[in-house]
Order: structure tokens, then sequence, then C-alpha cells
């Protein structure tokens, strides 16, 4: 019974395990409107610097005075470096991204590219996934 | 004598212009396919820079250019442009207001639309200018996205079904 049990438990969670990364690594066309996009400048406040896509948090200033927190989907990490940018690069920096509204209407945009204002470093985003 | 002159020279003129418009304006219908590997870089897929279409519908008639816009998983775009440049709606996705106009420029196709769309970081405007030109069964759309004073340019060809 035990046996049974610990078994049960093991396969529930290398379940979980596969789905969580197929959940992050969604397609575009299904999250974000591509008929919508847009550029937002703001500061970044925080970053997810995990696979399969890195999220860079960003505090907008509307046209009203009131900041909005966006949450930034780019690419993995890897993709990041691979055009130069580094971790430490991000909190605190200036930042100009282009992309597109998230379908739900939240603060979430992913990003075709973006730039540090400061350091100049940009990055272009190059998944071709639809 | 004189009036059966100056009748026939008005014809003449007329037909002639006529010659001379359906010469320099080529026929865009059809149904196109964007071409991702004979386009420019971005285009399509996870981020494309520009939003390009992956299939255009298109009929031409010498007054008018109907052109429907559909891509995967994203809600279609139409629009019947008059090809004197007059102004017309663009029937967009809920939440999206557009309106464009079309006309030739020799032989290319001048598309220019302004599209307006709430959200959480206020009203968003973007501009943009599509030249279309026609090459065999290749069309090829020049589309320029003006937005917050930034500029960037794309290019995207579509091969013809």
């Amino acid at each position: 019974m035990r046996m049974k049990l610990a078994f049960a438990t093991i396969s529930a969670g290398m379940l979980l395990a596969a789905t969580v990364p197929v959940l992050a690594h969604h397609s575009f066309s299904a999250t974000y409107d591509g008929n919508k996009p847009i550029t937002l400048k703001g500061t970044v406040s925080k970053l997810g610097w995990q696979n399969p896509h890195a999220h860079i948090y960003v505090d907008v200033k509307n046209p009203d005075g009131k900041v909005v927190t966006w949450e930034v989907e780019s690419a993995g990490p890897t993709a990041l470096l691979k055009q130069g940018l580094r971790k430490e690069d991000f909190i605190g920096a200036e930042v100009v991204i282009k992309g597109f509204l998230a379908k739900d209407g939240t603060p979430t945009v992913n990003a075709s590219s973006f730039t540090l204002v400061e350091s100049k470093k940009e990055f272009v985003n190059e998944q071709t996934t639809p | 004598m004189k009036q059966l002159m100056i009748v026939l020279g008005v014809a003449l003129t007329l037909g002639v212009q006529a010659v001379a418009l359906a010469q320099t304006r080529p026929d865009f219908s059809g149904t196109w396919r964007l071409n991702v590997g004979k386009s420019g870089p971005n285009v399509a897929g996870n981020t494309p820079n520009i939003p390009f279409p992956s299939q255009i519908a298109v009929k031409q008639t010498p007054t008018d250019i109907s052109v429907e816009s559909t891509s995967v998983r994203q809600q279609p775009v139409s629009a019947v442009f008059k090809l004197d440049g007059s102004k017309v709606t663009v029937q967009a996705p809920e939440g999206i207001s557009e309106t464009g106009e079309a006309k030739f420029d020799g032989g290319n196709l001048v598309i220019t639309s302004r599209r307006s769309f709430s959200s959480p970081a206020g009203d968003v405007v973007v501009d943009f200018k599509e030249i279309w030109s026609l090459s065999g069964s290749m069309l090829t759309i020049e589309k320029t996205r003006t937005q917050s004073g930034d500029t960037s340019n794309s290019k995207a060809v579509y091969d013809k079904t």
C-alpha cells in the first residue's frame, strides 16, 4: 500500500514537472494580440532571469501620472546573453520596449525588441514560434 | 463637322487616359500567403517588429480595392478602400478603431492607416504606411510603423496561392 502511494506521488510529480515547461513555453499568437503593437518607456524594477523566457518588470508612468508595473516577456537568458545583455544590466535601468499587448488586457507585453537607454544595449527577439 | 471632331477628340483623349491608367495600375487581386524565407527579418512568428498578416485576400476593381488580412489565431482586419484616396473605416477587431486610405503612386499601391486602442498605459495611436508592389506572382509590402515618435520599417514578401 505504502509502495503504491509512493509510486502514485512520484508519477504525479513527474507529470506536473513535465506540464510546467509546456505551459511556460506558449506560442505568441495564443497569448498576445498581433494587432496591438505598443511602445513603452520605463524603469526596470524586477527581473525574472529564467528559461524559457526572461520576464522584465518595468514601471511605466502613464500620461495621468499613475505608475503601472508591466510584465515584459522576453527571450530566455541564453538568447539575451548572446546579444550581450547580462542579468546585472537590468535593475534600475531605463528601457524602451517595443512589443505586443496581451490579449487578456493586463499590463503584459511580449517584447519584439528593447533598448537599455543609458548603456545603449539592444535586444531583438529572433524566435519564430507562430 | 467641327462638333463631331471635338466629340471624337474628347473620346480619344479619354480612351488614351483609360488605357494609360490600366497600364500603370497592376491588379493585386488574389490570395497571398506570407513567404517568411523571402521576407525581411522578424516579420512573423513570436515577435515581429512590425505585424504582417500571414495571409491577405485582395479583390480589386477600377475604383475599389478590398483587403482582408488574417494571421494565425488573430482576428482578421478588413477594409474596402476607394482608390481615389478617400478615407474609409477599417473593420478591425473589437477594441480597435482604424481608418485608412489607399491610392496608386505609379505602379505601387500606397495604403496609410491610423489605428487606435486603449491599453493599461493609456490610449495608443499607431500609424502605418504600406507600399505594395507586384512582380509576377510575388507581392512585396514595405511597411512603416510610427508610434510615440518612433519609426520602424520592415519588408514582407507574399506568394500568390
